[in-house]
């Protein structure tokens, strides 16, 4: 009985515990789109400042997210199937973006981009200047959530069964074959759900990309500039829009794990 | 024509050592081996889905060693079925036929009524049917099966099997099987190879392995139930005396002397109220341990000077004879009822 009484009283606790952390995260959020949610959505039709800053905040994250899937997801595959000396180390050299602080990511970018490192020189030589251009931008967003992509691309490659590619290469295969044919289609809502949480993280970013573009801007610099110029009632129109843009890849996201479960409830 | 040829395939901790056996062309060979000894990795190194670190495989006489999977034409198909879940039926089928008619294939396995559904929705034997008829659909040349029915149950896996042997005899195919059923084995085999920790201990034609299992462990891998461990030594008379403990056991057998094996068949021992005047040269007083059903016979587990021995008899002599637990009995068997190994 004493033990029953317990179980009740630990889950009266848990159950606070939770609600208090679920409010303290969404408390912010919501007030923040209520007091300037109204102003967000008007300007997103009339602010062509703010209007210009998501659509080139959604074009470079797109860029960064297609480059990051287009080189995440062979180096995925290699993490997934392969057991070789080193395996922990590249681990290592892909979560170090994920652990640094971002603008700390920012300056490491900046010291091999810039006009006077070898890197940057070469490239302004060829007419290419990287700092303060979308270029940088996508580079800084790639760096910061190309990982994320790596590592959900990954588990989603190691969840398919590697006999499944075998099937399929006494079937008459090539291995480059079976593995367009076979596992990147098993594996592609996984690969999905990499690639919007990526381009979500990209989106969102905000301190690698300050130290390497201040202009053009991205929404979230944008929102910072009007903040620190203007002040707090400036930035919330900005602030609450990007709030609700998040909202795309969150739905997104949600919908795909509901399909992944009706799939998974009607193949039982 | 399958053949492994001194065949060593190294996969983390374990080692598949030096692996050789034949199966000639239109043949069906077993591989018969308990959980863990190799089973797989050997089937694998002949479809080249493992690397060979020693030896050479061979199909129909060419050494297919270095040639990758897609090149070796071996249909493989695996006890879970692995069927591509984001294709259908047919285009599971079709998968590997690259244009070739699904029709014989489909017809034959019956699965025509199946074309249509997600394979998620598949019963196990419908997934084992349809697996192996998209590796029959993309024509190989030998097929090789993973233990195909040993999630099946005994009726759907007695019809599967019946229906491979037909196919297998009517399209003159070579076909690879390994299982841990000795029974699956027996029904199947034309060819026999026991497979133990990674090592091929003996292969050959089925019925002869069987009939002569090389070795105790062979035996008791083939499904012996009497196997005895002892000393065997030549007696005066030109047979065979194996002791094992209290028990002397004669058998007219080769000239074997030191440690041996005695196997003797269960339905070779005669149960009797007492010591009969016969013939057979073992003859010993033993103890009920347990009966029970064998299908319609009766299993009847015997203590003899204090080793196991089973023999099988029918329901009405174990009514008669009053076999039940403790009580006593006398075992008999000829001499040429024992094989020493």
């Amino acid at each position: 009985m004493s033990v029953r009484r317990a179980l009740r009283g630990g889950s009266v606790l848990a159950a606070l515990a939770a609600s208090a952390l679920l409010l303290f995260l969404a408390v912010p959020t919501l007030t923040l789109v209520a007091k300037g949610g109204a102003g967000g959505v008007r300007g997103l039709f009339s602010d062509a400042e703010l209007l210009g800053a998501i659509a080139l905040t959604f074009l470079t994250a797109t860029a960064s997210t297609f480059i990051a899937a287009l080189l995440g997801t062979p180096l995925a595959y290699w993490l997934a199937r392969s057991a070789f000396r080193g395996r922990s180390l590249v681990q290592a050299v892909l979560d170090i973006p994920l652990l640094i602080p971002h603008p700390v990511a920012g300056i490491a970018l900046l010291v091999i981009l810039a006009r006077g490192s070898p890197l940057g020189a070469a490239l302004l030589a060829l007419g290419i200047r990287v700092v303060g251009s979308p270029i940088s931008i996508v580079i800084a967003m790639l760096f910061v959530s190309a990982p994320i992509y790596v590592s959900a691309a990954r588990e989603a490659i190691a969840d398919v069964d590697p006999r499944y590619e075998g099937v399929a290469r006494t079937l008459g295969d090539s291995f480059r074959d079976s593995v367009h044919r076979v596992t990147l289609p098993m594996a592609w809502r996984g690969l999905l759900a990499g690639a919007v949480t990526a381009w979500a993280r990209a989106a969102s970013e905000f301190g690698a990309i300050v130290i390497l573009a201040w202009q053009p801007r991205v929404a979230s610099v944008l929102a910072y500039d009007r903040f620190t110029t203007y002040g707090l009632r400036a930035a919330l129109p900005a602030a609450a829009a990007l709030v609700l843009l998040a909202f795309v890849p969150l739905v997104a996201l949600r919908a795909l794990g509901a399909r992944r479960g009706a799939a998974a409830v009607a193949a039982r | 024509m399958i053949e492994l040829r001194d065949v060593t395939v190294r996969q983390g901790a374990f080692t598949l050592d030096g692996a050789t056996l034949a199966v000639e062309r239109g043949e069906y060979g077993v591989v018969l081996g308990a959980a863990g000894a190799g089973k797989t990795t050997l089937l694998e190194a002949v479809a080249g889905l493992r690397g060979v670190a020693r030896g050479a495989v061979l199909l129909d006489g060419g050494d297919v060693t270095a040639l990758p999977p897609e090149e070796r034409r071996v249909g493989m198909v695996y006890q879970q079925s692995l069927l591509f879940p984001h294709l259908d039926v047919r285009r599971n089928v079709a998968y590997g036929a690259r244009g070739r008619s699904i029709d014989d294939a489909v017809e034959r396995t019956g699965i025509g009524a199946l074309l249509g559904r997600d394979v998620r929705t598949l019963s196990g034997g419908e997934s084992q049917l349809v697996a192996l008829a998209r590796a029959m659909a993309s024509d190989p040349r030998v097929l090789l099966l993973d233990e195909p029915f040993a999630a099946l149950d005994p009726p759907r896996r007695a019809a599967m099997r019946r229906m491979m042997r037909a196919w297998q005899r009517e399209r003159g195919l070579t076909v690879l099987h390994v299982t841990h059923d000795v029974n699956e084995a027996a029904l199947l085999a034309d060819t026999l190879a026991v497979l133990d920790a990674g090592q091929v201990l003996q292969s050959g034609p089925a019925p002869e392995l069987f009939a002569r299992p090389g070795t105790g462990r062979v035996a008791e891998l083939v499904g012996a139930e009497n196997v005895i461990a002892g000393v065997a030594s030549v007696e005066s008379d030109g047979m065979i005396a194996l002791r094992a403990g209290r028990l002397t056991v004669h058998a007219a057998a080769e000239r074997v002397e030191g440690p041996a094996h005695a196997v003797i068949g269960a339905d070779e021992i005669v149960l009797s109220r007492d010591a009969p005047a016969s013939s057979a040269r073992n003859s010993f007083p033993a103890r009920v341990v347990a009966v029970g059903a064998s299908g319609s016979l009766m299993r009847v587990e015997l203590e003899v000077e204090g080793l196991p021995l089973v023999a099988v008899v029918t329901r009405g002599a174990a009514r008669e004879l009053g076999l039940t637990p403790g009580a006593p009995t006398h075992a008999s068997f000829k001499a040429t009822a024992v094989r020493i190994c």
